[in-house]
Parts: structure tokens; sequence; C-alpha cells
């Protein structure tokens, strides 16, 4: 029977399932979109892998994203990592001379930036999602366009209109008032992806040597706009992973099967966990001042974890079998 | 007796020995407000201006907290502490800030400190706010002597290399010479950024002790010495006018140029003036030295995923190098 790893990337917009075999390789990816429910999104995600490959053998399996913690711990992760170093594996597995990872996710945007196959330097935006995914998701839908037909719209234009990029609030302010001026839509989402690129370069890549090769990343890379206004501000090729919408998920895959390889077991707890009831209950622990909001994840009737407390009361008090509220 | 109420937030973490000792001489309850929590949080943010930054909107809070607990709030009003030097306007303004942003207010003691031109003023601050609560000059002196006193042990534990969050602990107990340097940490890591962002830790979500569970040692600049800080924010082509941009400048560039760090994180919240000018200082000064630099933002949030995932990321980055400069597969 052939080895599987899997790879879970729990973001704040996809949750992303890939398996990948002994060689790397991706067997199967799924791309699903999170919508506030990543419980329920894994367990249909686990119950597609079982449906569409069997009951193969996972070997190991690693979880990343913001939503990593309760993924691991719901999954029984072997590896729980942080984005950009997953990000930074797959990539250098795609093209181990890379120099440079341009990433757009959801809600974050990060930059990279590799020499000689190790992270020497990195940023992730600051306080504001401008120029993410999930604000271009927003314009697209206000003007009445498919996201996956936004980046075809912006190459149809010569014509850019300039819209302010640095705040998502002033962006749409200004992208209003140029539609009532009677821009072209084409020109407008264009001028979109315009200033998106160069809030991000700005922002994110400010102060960085942006060196080739260059990859970009991400569900943003979907939009060839954006394709197209990195390599007309960058002045060279930007490099699209056939697989940059689960790239975060291909690294953590990488990485469980680099750790099952050195613990020689795993702790995943199977596929069929698909099959058990999950409850999440929260409630606001009023002992004291600091109000925690304390989250319990039960597992059938156990109770899985706890966490958010800041005295550590809740958390270690898990096997005391009284539950929360 | 009377009773003192003293914020915890802005210039505690610089200054707390130092008044603690001296009210307490003088036979005077100091009452402090407890760590910022959510309560304290919420309540600065009503009672404060919009456009302040945190740690101001938190000590707002603070206030709020003690004002019915306490007969006067010291508040100082720190013009300058250092010669043709200043602090950030919110500070200079904070009495004033507080007093016409809270109604119901006890009396404030809003004792002007302002040492830009001469030292001389300095004595006769201290000897007002002794007379305010009725006591006589000898007395005022003798207390501001032990004050001054606890306030060098504080001075001397972080020089030692104790982070200011364990040294305000411990400074006024027995202690023998402890010598923190000797333990053994795989990395080293500047956390730097005003003292009120980088020791209040609800606002920072516990940067400092979240980087020492992960057997970093933490070096912040309240822990340089003076005359270290003066020696390198000197090399700037223009003198640093603020107090603490100073001291962040200084001790950034000494712990850069010394190479005694893995890597810098700065702490800055959101809309700090000041900063706007510091990050990139410090920022460019580490690049060029190829010390790993990171920005943390903050403001009210609560959820920690954003920080984590940054510092995890961080501390992941400066492993990877020094695996690789030791010849071990970088991958694992």
């Amino acid at each position: 029977m052939k080895n599987f790893y899997m790879g879970i990337d729990v973001g704040s917009v996809s949750t992303n399932i890939v398996i990948l075999d002994e060689e790397n390789n991706i067997v199967w990816k799924k791309y699903l979109r999170t919508q506030g429910k990543p419980i329920d999104i894994l367990k249909e995600g686990l119950k597609e892998v079982r449906k569409e490959l069997g009951d193969i053998d996972i070997k190991g399996v690693g979880t990343t994203g913001s939503g990593r913690q309760l993924a691991g711990l719901i999954l029984g992760a072997d590896v729980v990592k942080n984005e950009i170093t997953c990000h930074a594996v797959s990539a250098l597995d795609f093209m181990p001379d890379i120099k440079t990872i341009i990433e757009i996710g959801g809600q974050d945007s990060k930059i990279i930036i590799i020499r000689d196959g190790i992270v020497v330097d990195f940023a992730m935006n600051t306080v504001c999602a401008a120029g993410t995914g999930s604000f271009l998701d927003r314009q697209a839908f206000r003007l009445g366009v498919g996201i996956e037909q936004f980046g075809k719209l912006a190459l149809k234009s010569d014509n850019p209109v300039r819209i302010a990029g640095r705040c998502a609030v002033f962006a749409e302010s200004d992208m209003i008032h140029k539609q009532q001026l009677g821009h072209n839509q084409e020109d407008i989402i264009w001028g979109l992806c315009q200033a998106l690129v160069r809030n991000y370069l700005n922002n994110v890549g400010k102060g960085k040597e942006i060196l080739g090769p260059i990859a970009f990343q991400g569900g943003v890379a979907a939009n060839e706009g954006i394709k197209r206004a990195f390599e007309d501000t960058l002045k060279q090729e930007v490099f699209i992973p056939k697989d940059f919408d689960v790239m975060g998920a291909v690294g953590v895959g990488l990485l469980a099967k680099a750790e099952v390889k050195r613990k020689k077991t795993t702790s995943f707890k199977g596929l069929n966990i698909s099959n058990i009831d999950y409850k999440v209950r929260g409630m606001e622990c009023n002992d004291c001042a600091n109000l925690c909001e304390v989250i319990e994840i039960q597992e059938g009737n156990n109770i899985l974890a706890r966490y958010g407390d800041k005295c550590g009361k809740w958390t270690n008090s898990i096997k005391d079998s009284s539950k929360l509220a | 007796m009377c009773k003192i109420g003293i914020p915890r937030g802005m210039f505690f973490y610089d200054y707390f020995p130092l008044w603690k000792e001296f009210f307490q001489e003088l036979g005077i309850e100091i009452i402090v407000s407890s760590k910022t929590n959510k309560e304290i949080l919420n309540l600065g943010i009503s009672s404060c201006v919009d456009e302040a930054c945190l740690p101001v909107k938190i000590f707002h809070g603070h206030v709020e907290y003690l004002k019915d607990k306490v007969d006067y709030i010291f508040i100082p009003r720190i013009m300058s502490i250092d010669r043709m030097e200043y602090c950030c306007p919110k500070v200079l303004g904070l009495p004033d800030m507080i007093r016409y942003s809270i109604g119901k207010l006890p009396p404030i003691i809003d004792t002007q400190i302002n040492l830009r031109k001469s030292n001389n003023k300095y004595k006769k601050s201290i000897y007002d706010t002794g007379k305010l609560l009725g006591k006589d000059f000898w007395e005022i002196k003798k207390a501001y002597k032990k004050a001054e006193k606890s306030y060098e042990r504080y001075i001397y534990l972080l020089n030692k290399g104790v982070v200011p969050i364990e040294a305000i602990k411990i400074y006024d107990k027995v202690f023998k010479d402890i010598n923190y340097s000797s333990e053994h940490n795989e990395l080293t890591i500047m956390v730097v950024g005003h003292s009120y962002s980088i020791y209040d830790e609800y606002l920072n979500m516990n940067l400092i002790s979240k980087l020492m569970s992960n057997n970093i040692k933490v070096i912040t600049p309240e822990m340089i010495n003076k005359e270290k800080i003066n020696r390198y924010s000197n090399k700037l082509p223009k003198r640093m006018f603020w107090t603490h941009g100073k001291r962040i400048v200084g001790s950034a560039f000494s712990l850069i140029e010394e190479q005694k760090i893995d890597g810098i994180i700065y702490l800055s919240s959101f809309g700090c003036g000041m900063d706007s000018v510091l990050v990139d200082l410090v920022e460019r000064k580490a690049i060029k030295a190829e010390i790993p630099f990171t920005l943390l933002t903050l403001d009210e949030q609560t959820g920690e995923a954003g920080v984590n995932t940054r510092i995890e990321a961080f501390i992941d980055m400066m492993k990877w190098r020094n695996r690789d400069e030791n010849n071990i597969s970088a991958f694992r």
C-alpha cells in the first residue's frame, strides 16, 4: 500500500487540502471556502478525501493557516506551522533557486525573501486588509463582476483609472466616484489591480530587495490582472506555480512528511473523524476583570481542548468533566 | 491616612520604584491600578479621545479604575527628563487630557518635571509635591533619598539583564547578585518600542513572556545603560530630541553594532507619530547589518492569531538561518 501525506491550510477565506505521495507529487487537492465554519468545512473536506480516494494510508498530517491550532487539535496533526515557513518550503520545492515569494491570501499579504535556499527576511501586512483577496472579492461583488472574470476584464483595458490604494475605505469611495464620472468597468478594474500592487509594494514590500526569480502564490494569483500589474511594475516575469492556491498546504504536507520520517509514527486520528460530532462552546469567564473569552471543543462526549483564558484555569482543568455553560 | 492612586500605564515601568518609595516613605498609602484587562481597556476607549494611541487610551482606563478608590491621583506632567530633550506631546499634556476627558475625578497631583534647561527645578518639584501632602522639608528630603536608592536598585537589575516586567516584581526584595547573562539561550532577540507598549502584557499579548518561554533571551531598551545609549544615538546626523526616541535608537544601534542579538522585534502602537520616524531608523540599520527585523503594529485587537503567526515565523526564520550557518540541513 502506498504512503500518503496530508497538508491542510485553514485560512480566513479558504480551506485547502492536499494529499502528497512519497515523491512529493500532488495526488489530490481541494479548495473549499471556509465561510467562518472551519470545523464543518474540515469534516466535509475529509469526507471528500474518503469518497474520492478511498481509505488511503495517510502517514502524516500537517496544518497551517490562521486556523492551524484548531485544525491541528481535531486531526491530531504531526506538524502545526505558520504560513510563512510553509509557503517558503513549498516554493523552494517548486523552484529551488527562488529569491522572492509574493503571497496574497484572503486577509493577509506577505513577502518572503529567500537567499541560497533559506528565508532571510519576510513581512506581512501590518494593520489594514486593503489589497488582499477579501477586498478584491468585495469590490468584484460591488461591481457586479464574478471574481473569476475580474482578471480577464483588467487585461482588456489599456487606460487605467487611478484609484487610491492605501486604505480599503478610501479605495472604495475613490472607485465609486470614478464610476459616477462614467469611466468604464475594465479601466476601473485595471486601475484597482494597479492600486493593489502599488499598495503591496509600498507597504509589505517596503525596503525589501525584490530579486528574481519571483513566485506569486495564494488565491489572488488566479487574477491575471494582478500578475500583469506586478510584472509591469517589477519589470520582470512573475512565476505562478501550477498549484498556487494550495501552496501553504503543500508546504505543511512536506514538513509533516519530514517530521514523520524523524519520529517514525503519526499522531493523526484517521479519516473517520469526519463522522464524529464536534461541538464548540464559548463563554465569557467572569471570575476576574480580564473577562476572557474561553472556547471549549468537544469531540463526541469528551472535551478535546479549552483555550482563550489568560490564567490557564480552564485550559488546565480539562480533565475535570464539568463542561462549560 | 490619605491614599494616592498610581495608574499602571505610560511611564509606570520607567519610574514606579521611585514614586512608590517616595510616597510610602512620607507615610502615604499607594494604590496601583490592576494590570491592564478588558474592563480597563473598555473604560479607556470610551473615555479617551478617539485619535489617541492605544497606550494613552489604556492610561485613561487605569485612571477610571482608580478614581473612586483614592484621594489623589498621581499623574506627573513629564515635559523633559534630560537637557534639550522632550517627551511625546501626549505625555506633556497627559494631566490636562485626563482632566477634560474623565468626570468626577479626585484631585490630580500633576508635578511638573521640566529639566530641559537645567536640573535646578527638579528639587523644587519634589518639595512642592511633598508640601501639597502637608509634609515638611526634612521629611521630604529623607523620603526622596530613600526613593532614589530603590530606583537605583531597579536600574541596577535592568543593567544586569533582568527584564523590567520581572525586575519590577523583585527590585525591593532581598536578592543576591543575580547573573542572568550566564543562562544559556539559543537565540537573543531585542524587543524594542516605547516602555508603555512593550511592558504592558495585555496590550502586547504577552510578547516578552512568549519569547522567553521559547528559550529566547530578551533584551529591551531599558536594559541598556545610559552612557551607551548616548554614545550610539550621537551617531545620527541630527540630534534626537525625544528622550524615548533616543533610548530606542541608541539601544538598538548599540546592540546591532556590537552584534549581540539575532533579531529585532519592533512593537509599535498604531498611529504613533514618533515611531513613524524611529521604526525606519532602526529597520534601515538592521537591514544594513543583515539582522532580521520585524514590525508588529498593535491596536485594540485581542485576537492573537496574527501576532502569533508573525512571532512564530520570525523565530523559525532565525533558527533556520542559524542551522544553515552550522551546515545542518536547512529543511528540518
